[in-house]
């Protein structure tokens, strides 16, 4: 613990002072670079960007002097991870994309020292082949609005000055010191935030019950939830590592809105960029005073420990989260008690995820009304998504409630990839569905994905073009799920392995049309009988797909055909002899010498010998191999 | 105090007293198997399934509730205000047959199961056996609580997760935590934990966690007694004196009944009848 003396900001006056500084500081720099170190960004080299920007500006500084101050920066994840690693040029906010190594030499010698912009690194929108400077005019942003991730990409993660000049603790100021926990709590209604992590519970309504609660020794606790386990999220991830203080400031709101005096960050340990950030973030706000005893001089204490997660999925369900931050086995327990009234050492506690902890400064600094002007009915503010899968372009968006998945996946995701015909979309991860064509037009919002049999989730986005089998990504889930499941209750445990293993059949031609029913009968199961959310909804998938392709699942039981053709067995391989050049690579590869031909005459592949393995369909230079 | 109306009967609970305990005021029987009273339950096995409304939606008594009410596990659903509970509805008894149905197919040859499974009116299951049971485990968890809990040794606990979920001592080795109580064998709904008595080498083995412990054997007619650690576990509850109490249980209870009623008629010959059994049996322990 630090002192208080010690501490470099006691009172608001001091913080805006400091922000003045910090400011002031900054517009000494004539140019800067912010380099993307974001997960994707960072896999594809970025770090090493950094560096070489910052070589060139320390060799710049030499050669010119005071004339040109040069700033290489690393920041969070921009979001258009396709494109990474993304650069930025402040202050004309010129992007590039693609950057590689040999790229820095140019941008720093025509860009930053020049001023001129290189053509050949700006994004190029495909449709009208018209190249963007700035962010702003790429179609992925124009449509987004960005609140949670405002200063994502554009902040340095690891500078808690960085996010105080941007206007960072103000909100945090403004509580302790102007408002009364009931106010918060007030503004958080009004602001109709609604948990981000899936549920879709009312936030405020859950900080009134904790606050109402009563605790035994008097203590209550606000945990945030950063174990983001849904395959294809990295959400959460992209905020801990991009702005990790905005997270600690919507703690520590919270926390003094329910009158907790400790906090927790559950983040899993597959995260480590995640844990550094908010470890250097937690020391930084502990040195100026953010965190800890009596922070800004109002009297409110409290601070934050950060628990790394041992990788198992269920432990993002509450109660399993607490059981696993009280040491024991991450297994959760029947919630008819509500964990606020009851949770961590069973004493009050607020759960809630890292993104709806980002929205909390900007609904205290801007007021609940603010917030409730933007989104649909019961669904406010905005959302962030991770699109992913047979989409352009793949990344991170944050689009206001009640936008349509059409414009998600066609303006931002610059729709379905290499052409081919969109199918479905998938949302809310293991516990959510899939939603197709028919209702792209579906304005995004918590009660109308649940209505259409799917859910908000976390945000995952999973897009599936015509050569997806439905059936295939149910059993998909249904095989996550069935390793992810901690095995505690019977429905969960032995009825997604049950369904499973009808779905296994089913895609391996083995089918009957008794199998449909058992299936319906086993999602009621799980969906009454189970234990927590992570069995209640594993069945959605699976409804999901049978409401809007049950036809698939029939052509996979009575016809034994797979019209996606991707279920191995139930298509076959074609040689189409307009195409082929009898070139021989086919039946060279073949494994099983199922192909036959002469030289530079159309080959034949004989389908009673014929394993269905795909190697000739890969092999093949020519397309000549079709799936029938 | 609530009151619960639960197949027409109306009982009144103390507040926070469990469906399955109203159920039992009102003698309407809900099957239960990782449930056992004094001990912490876990709900795990869902087979205690019921629906439930709050008494004000479900209507006037015998008009029949209103919509479909929540499901919830009998065993700990805590009774707050007044509800109206059923048991044997249509959907209540659908969802605990499919739980039962899925047991049984993890499960098939447990006896215990199938005579539960009968007096539910399930006579088989659909599904085939996709999961692999230790000896028909069910994974009810109540011999890993009554471990932890009653007895304190947390001995065995849970390895593996979803299917592969088991019950088993650290590394699936033999336990030293384990004091060979057999209280989880006692609570096993399915027979899969037994105590079994090594004549030859006077050990009782928890099976099948192949923990072993000496066992007290009796001087005169060599029974096999509690095992050493139990009574060394009780001794030390009790904070009697281990050289004493091995005294005092230096016989079986056969054989200090024998010796009781020996004494007993020499006692009797003297004194008369008037003096208590008891006492005599006492006196002479001493």
């Amino acid at each position: 613990m630090i002192a208080t003396a010690e501490r470099l900001i006691h009172n608001p006056v001091e913080l805006d002072a400091w922000r003045d500084k910090v400011n002031k500081a900054k517009k000494s720099h004539s140019r800067s670079v912010r380099v993307c170190i974001g997960t994707g960004c960072a896999a594809k080299g970025s770090r090493r960007l950094y560096e070489l920007f910052c070589e060139a500006a320390q060799e710049a500084a030499k050669h010119n002097g005071k004339s040109v101050k040069v700033q290489a920066k690393c920041v969070g994840c921009h979001g258009l991870c396709e494109r990474g690693p993304i650069v930025v040029i402040e202050p004309e906010g010129i992007l590039y994309q693609l950057v590689e190594e040999p790229d820095v030499a140019e941008i720093f010698r025509e860009t930053v020292l020049g001023g001129r912009v290189v053509e050949r690194l700006l994004y190029e929108d495909p449709a009208s082949k018209t190249r963007a400077r700035k962010a702003e005019e790429i179609p992925f942003y124009r449509v987004q609005k960005r609140i949670v991730l405002e200063q994502n990409g554009l902040i340095d993660p690891t500078s808690i000055d960085d996010y105080i000049a941007a206007g960072g603790y103000a909100a945090l100021a403004k509580a302790l010191t102007t408002m009364e926990p009931e106010a918060v709590i007030e503004q958080v209604e009004i602001s109709g935030l609604r948990g981000r992590g899936g549920g879709g519970f009312p936030t405020g309504r859950k900080w009134r019950s904790c606050r109402e609660a009563s605790s035994v020794d008097g203590r209550r606790y606000v945990i945030c939830n950063g174990d983001e386990g849904d395959p294809g999220a990295f959400m959460d991830r992209s905020v801990m590592e991009g702005n990790p203080h905005s997270v600690l400031e919507g703690i520590t709101i919270g926390a003094y809105a329910v009158g907790a005096t400790h906090g927790y960050i559950y983040v899993r340990n597959e995260y480590p960029l995640a844990v550094e950030h908010l470890k250097g973030a937690i020391a930084q706000a502990r040195e100026y005073g953010l965190l800890g005893e009596d922070i800004l001089g109002s009297g409110f204490s409290f601070d934050i420990r950060i628990n790394r997660g041992g990788g198992a999925f269920v432990c993002g369900e509450s109660t399993a989260l607490m059981a696993s931050l009280e040491g024991r086995t991450g297994e959760p327990r029947a919630k008819y008690i509500h964990t606020v009234e009851s949770g961590l050492k069973e004493s009050p506690t607020v759960l809630n995820n890292v993104e709806t902890w980002a929205n909390i400064p900007h609904i205290v600094r801007e007021g609940g009304k603010w917030f409730a002007s933007i989104g649909t009915e019961g669904s406010k503010g905005t959302k962030v998504f991770s699109l992913v899968g047979k989409i352009e372009n793949t990344g991170l968006v944050e689009v206001p409630m009640g936008i349509s998945l059409r414009e998600i996946i066609e303006t931002i995701g610059g729709g379905v990839k290499d052409g081919k015909a969109f199918k479905a979309v998938q949302t809310g991860g293991p516990s959510g569905g899939c939603i197709p064509a028919a209702h792209l037009d579906a304005p995004v919002d918590f009660d109308e994905l649940t209505r259409l049999g799917s859910m908000m989730g976390s945000g995952g986005m999973i897009v599936m073009d015509e050569e997806t089998c439905m059936v295939s990504v149910a059993k998909y889930f249904f095989g996550f799920l069935k390793t992810e499941s901690c095995g505690k209750c019977t429905p969960c445990r032995e009825g997604i392995a049950q369904a499973l293993h009808i779905l296994e059949r089913i895609t391996h031609g083995e089918g009957e049309p008794a199998d449909i029913p058992k299936l319906e009968a086993l999602a009621e199961l799980l969906a009454e009988a189970s234990l927590c959310a992570l069995g209640k909804t594993a069945a959605n998938p699976v409804l999901s797909t049978l409401k809007y392709f049950r036809d698939e699942y029939e052509e996979h039981i009575t016809r034994k055909r797979c019209p996606a053709k991707e279920c191995k067995g139930l298509f076959l391989y074609e040689i189409d002899p307009e195409v082929c050049t009898g070139c021989g690579i086919c039946r060279k590869a073949c494994p099983v010498e199922a192909i036959t031909g002469e030289r530079k005459v159309a080959h034949v592949i004989h389908q009673e010998i014929c394993t269905k393995c795909g190697t000739c369909y890969e092999k093949c230079p020519f397309g000549a191999i079709n799936k029938v | 105090m609530p009151t619960v109306t639960i197949e027409g009967k109306q009982v009144t609970v103390p507040r926070d007293a469990t469906i399955l305990q109203a159920a039992h005021r009102a003698g309407v029987w809900i099957p239960t198997l990782c449930h056992k009273p004094g001990i912490d339950h876990t709900a795990a096995c869902r087979i205690c399934m019921v629906e439930v409304w709050a008494a004000a939606a479900a209507g006037d008594a015998g008009a029949g509730p209103a919509g479909p009410g929540r499901m919830v596990t009998a065993c700990n659903y805590p009774v707050r205000r007044d509800i109206t509970v059923d048991v044997g509805g249509e959907r209540a008894t659908r969802i605990r047959r499919g739980v039962m149905e899925l047991l049984l197919a993890r499960s098939p040859e447990s006896e215990e199961l199938r005579e539960l499974a009968a007096r539910m009116g399930v006579a088989g299951t659909p599904f085939p056996s996709v999961t692999e049971s230790q000896r028909n485990c069910i994974l009810c968890g109540l011999c890993v609580t009554v471990c932890e809990e009653a007895i304190g040794a947390s001995a065995i606990g849970f390895a593996g997760r979803g299917v592969d979920r088991a019950v088993a001592a650290p590394f699936r080795q033999a336990s030293e935590a384990c004091i060979a109580c057999g209280a989880c064998a006692a609570v096993c709904p399915v027979g899969t934990i037994q105590v079994r008595i090594h004549a030859d080498t006077a050990e009782a083995e928890i099976s099948p966690f192949k923990s072993r412990s000496k066992l007290l054997v009796c001087e005169e007619c060599g029974v096999r007694l509690v095992s050493v650690p139990v009574a060394q576990a009780m001794s030390d509850r009790v904070r009697f004196d281990w050289e004493q109490f091995r005294a005092l249980s230096r016989l079986c209870p056969v054989c200090r009944r024998k010796h009781a009623a020996a004494s007993l008629g020499a006692v009797a010959a003297k004194a008369g009848p008037r003096e208590s059994l008891e006492s005599i049996i006492i006196n002479n322990r001493a």
